[in-house]
């Protein structure tokens, strides 16, 4: 059913996008006095009408073939989805959701041990405080290996006392 | 530049006066272990060595990951063999005959045959590369616009062919990958597209964050449901030791006619774009085993099954390379992220690199002969010590993967990127439940501006029209662009052919069937 679903959510998505966002700009008139030029909106359009028709089939498809089959309904969906948003995938989508958020504010040191650590939880390291002490030795070395050494800029964060300590470890190199 | 002139500049830049040679080292080293670990691909691999070549210059970047890729792919038989775990996918059929010989205590004889198999295969297809590269580039110099759309379209339309389980999905998958690279701003008229508002996408979907969250962070995700999680077959019985003999000169002898056939059917299959290194080891396995003496023996434990393995999916590397940097379509996934990672460089693959840029080339050949070379030693020490880092449970693994990732993202100093990784990450595993070919995408979002620009450029050169263009004329530049020239006409048919497959190869199965 979940397979189902997005196909049809992916179709109606690329049928609004088709009507209202295949061009986000008027295309200037000097470049359409030239009547051998390919219009620009022509190939994603051309994309997504096959994309549609291929959709359309696909859905079909997966109707013929679960035609009769329990878990094809959408009780059987809505269980699922429960355990889905239960499941410890889905925990690890959230830490990665929210690492992205706070990496801005809080640098790559805090939110890299802060990635390793609750990761590591997740995945089943039952010894929190080992954990917790590499994920902070990492986050460190980390920074100083591709701050300092790679000279690779990585994010020091927007809270001045993490800035400072980014700023201080660079500087140990 | 003559082929020996590109030998001494290649050399040259590998050698790099010592430190260049040192840093190959380290790829290797590096390679061979993200290869080995469970859960990494050489792709994988590739993409996370990206993190360390954002300050590199262009050759050195193209030395390092070309080093990682081909030692990830040698790598992934260390597990194989030792653990039952394929460390990358290609190593598979490793597995089949690679274990019984571990768990009969001749893991040395076992690690000894892949290793100088990955080798002879890498370096075979390396030559290949270096011979091919030359004339096709030339040939690839005088093809026509409509020429290069129909050979990059044949890039896409062979997956199609590859999975035949999936044709529809992989049909859309392609197509998804082409719609995603038409974000941003249109190649001919600078218009901005499927935007949906945002300025952040007026320059394109951004490619290596993309890459690196379908490959890298997607597997994670995987890995987080502890039903699936990666584990050795048991404790190997080895006890952490390695049993390091070597197998003999008679022995290897044995084998040589498998080691030539697998180099190059190996290479063959890594040149065809979208085919890579996991098609080419179970074709040549499969292929072995028909033409053995003695086909009973496959799977209990014997070199030659090895050998087909190794041999094939090591030759792939470089045939997948001959694609990317002749007429600049990736012959796979870790060519692709390659390809990515060098654009930022600078680098214009394609048939003028060798005009323009022949030193990429050359450093390309080099490394992969010198990478070949050392990485048999290399990774005969990591076999050694193996047993210990495999030990590293994949609680520390995975989080340190997704560390990597990150910096990986965000090196352009974009936080954007780190965003789009993740949305892509997430969108691999919905990309996984809906039976879609993420290899297929990639290959569409790499090839989808190349495939674009080029088709403009042969329509627009197409049957000229003066006034206002009507249905007639339309239809005769599209024609024109695509079936203009003798080699497009050939390559766009080839193309409808195997995008027609699915619906006649059923029909001539049945009648074959009626005859018999």
């Amino acid at each position: 059913m979940f397979e189902l679903i997005c196909n049809v959510l992916l179709f109606v998505f690329l049928g609004f996008t088709y009507f209202t966002h295949v061009l986000e700009a008027k295309v200037p008139k000097s470049y359409l006095k030239n009547p051998n030029v390919l219009h620009p909106s022509v190939w994603p359009k051309a994309i997504i009408i096959l994309l549609l028709i291929c959709i359309a089939i696909n859905i079909y498809k997966i109707i013929k073939k679960n035609k009769g089959n329990p878990e094809f309904t959408f009780s059987a969906f809505g269980k699922n989805s429960v355990a889905f948003f239960k499941s410890k995938m889905f925990l690890g989508m959230v830490i990665l959701i929210v690492a992205s958020f706070i990496l801005e504010p809080l640098g790559f040191v805090v939110t890299g041990a802060l990635i390793m650590f609750c990761y590591g939880m997740l995945l089943g390291e039952k010894k929190w405080w080992r954990l917790a002490i590499i994920a902070v030795v990492l986050g460190i070395a980390l920074h100083i290996a591709f701050s300092g050494l790679l000279g690779v800029n990585l994010p020091r964060g927007t809270v001045p006392f993490l800035r400072s300590f980014s700023l201080f470890l660079e500087n140990l190199v | 530049m003559s082929l020996g002139q590109m030998f001494v500049s290649g050399l040259s830049a590998v050698w790099g006066g010592g430190t260049m040679f040192l840093m190959v080292i380290v790829a290797i080293v590096l390679g061979t272990i993200f290869g080995a670990l469970p859960g990494v691909s050489a792709t994988m691999a590739v993409a996370l060595g990206l993190t360390f070549t954002y300050t590199m210059g262009p050759v050195p970047a193209i030395v390092f990951l070309t080093a990682i890729y081909c030692s990830s792919i040698t790598g992934g038989s260390i597990t194989a063999i030792l653990f039952k775990i394929p460390g990358v996918p290609s190593s598979a059929p490793t597995t089949f005959d690679g274990y019984p010989m571990a768990q009969r205590g001749e893991a040395g004889k076992a690690l000894g045959v892949a290793l100088l198999a990955s080798a002879i295969g890498g370096l075979f297809s390396a030559l290949v590369m270096f011979l091919l590269s030359s004339p096709l580039s030339k040939a690839a110099l005088a093809f026509s616009n409509g020429d290069m759309f129909a050979i990059t379209f044949l890039g896409l339309s062979i997956l199609v062919v590859l999975d035949t389980d999936h044709i529809l999905t992989t049909i859309i998958s392609g197509l998804l990958g082409l719609l995603l690279a038409c974000i941003g701003q249109d190649p001919m008229a600078g218009v901005a597209r499927l935007t949906f508002g945002q300025s952040n996408l007026l320059s394109g979907m951004e490619m290596i964050p993309v890459l690196i969250g379908l490959f890298a962070i997607t597997e994670v995700l995987k890995q987080t449901n502890p039903k699936k999680r990666l584990s050795a077959e048991d404790g190997v019985g080895n006890k952490g030791k390695v049993n390091t003999k070597m197998p003999s000169m008679k022995e290897l002898w044995s084998i040589k006619w498998t080691l030539l056939r697998c180099s190059v059917v190996g290479c063959v299959v890594g040149i065809l774009p979208g085919a890579g290194a996991t098609i080419a080891s179970f074709m040549c396995y499969t292929m072995e085993n028909k033409l053995s003496k003695h086909p009973e023996k496959f799977g209990t434990g014997i070199i030659d099954g090895i050998a087909a393995s190794e041999a094939a999916n090591n030759a792939a590397t470089g045939g997948a390379m001959v694609p990317l940097l002749c007429l600049g379509i990736p012959g796979g996934n870790a060519a692709a992220v390659m390809a990515s990672a060098l654009a930022l460089k600078g680098v214009q693959m394609g048939p003028r690199l060798l005009t323009v840029q022949p030193e990429f080339l050359s450093a390309t050949f080099i490394t992969m002969i010198v990478t070949n070379i050392v990485m048999v030693i290399v990774a005969i020490g990591i076999a050694k010590v193996f047993a210990q880092i495999l030990a590293i449970p994949y609680y520390y693994l995975g989080p340190i993967i997704l560390l990597l990732a990150t910096i990986g993202s965000f090196s352009e100093g974009n936080f954007v990127g780190v965003s789009v990784m993740v949305i892509a990450g997430i969108l691999g595993i919905v990309v996984k439940y809906m039976h879609l070919n993420s290899a297929a995408i990639v290959l569409g979002l790499v090839l989808g501006g190349m495939c674009e620009k080029y088709f403009s450029q042969a329509f627009q050169k197409a049957h000229i029209v003066t006034t206002q263009m009507g249905f007639g004329d339309y239809v005769s530049k599209v024609f024109g662009g695509l079936f203009g020239t003798p080699i497009g006409a050939i390559v766009m048919t080839a193309c409808i052919l195997l995008l027609l497959s699915p619906l006649y190869m059923p029909l001539i199965k049945k009648a074959r069937g009626k005859k018999a």
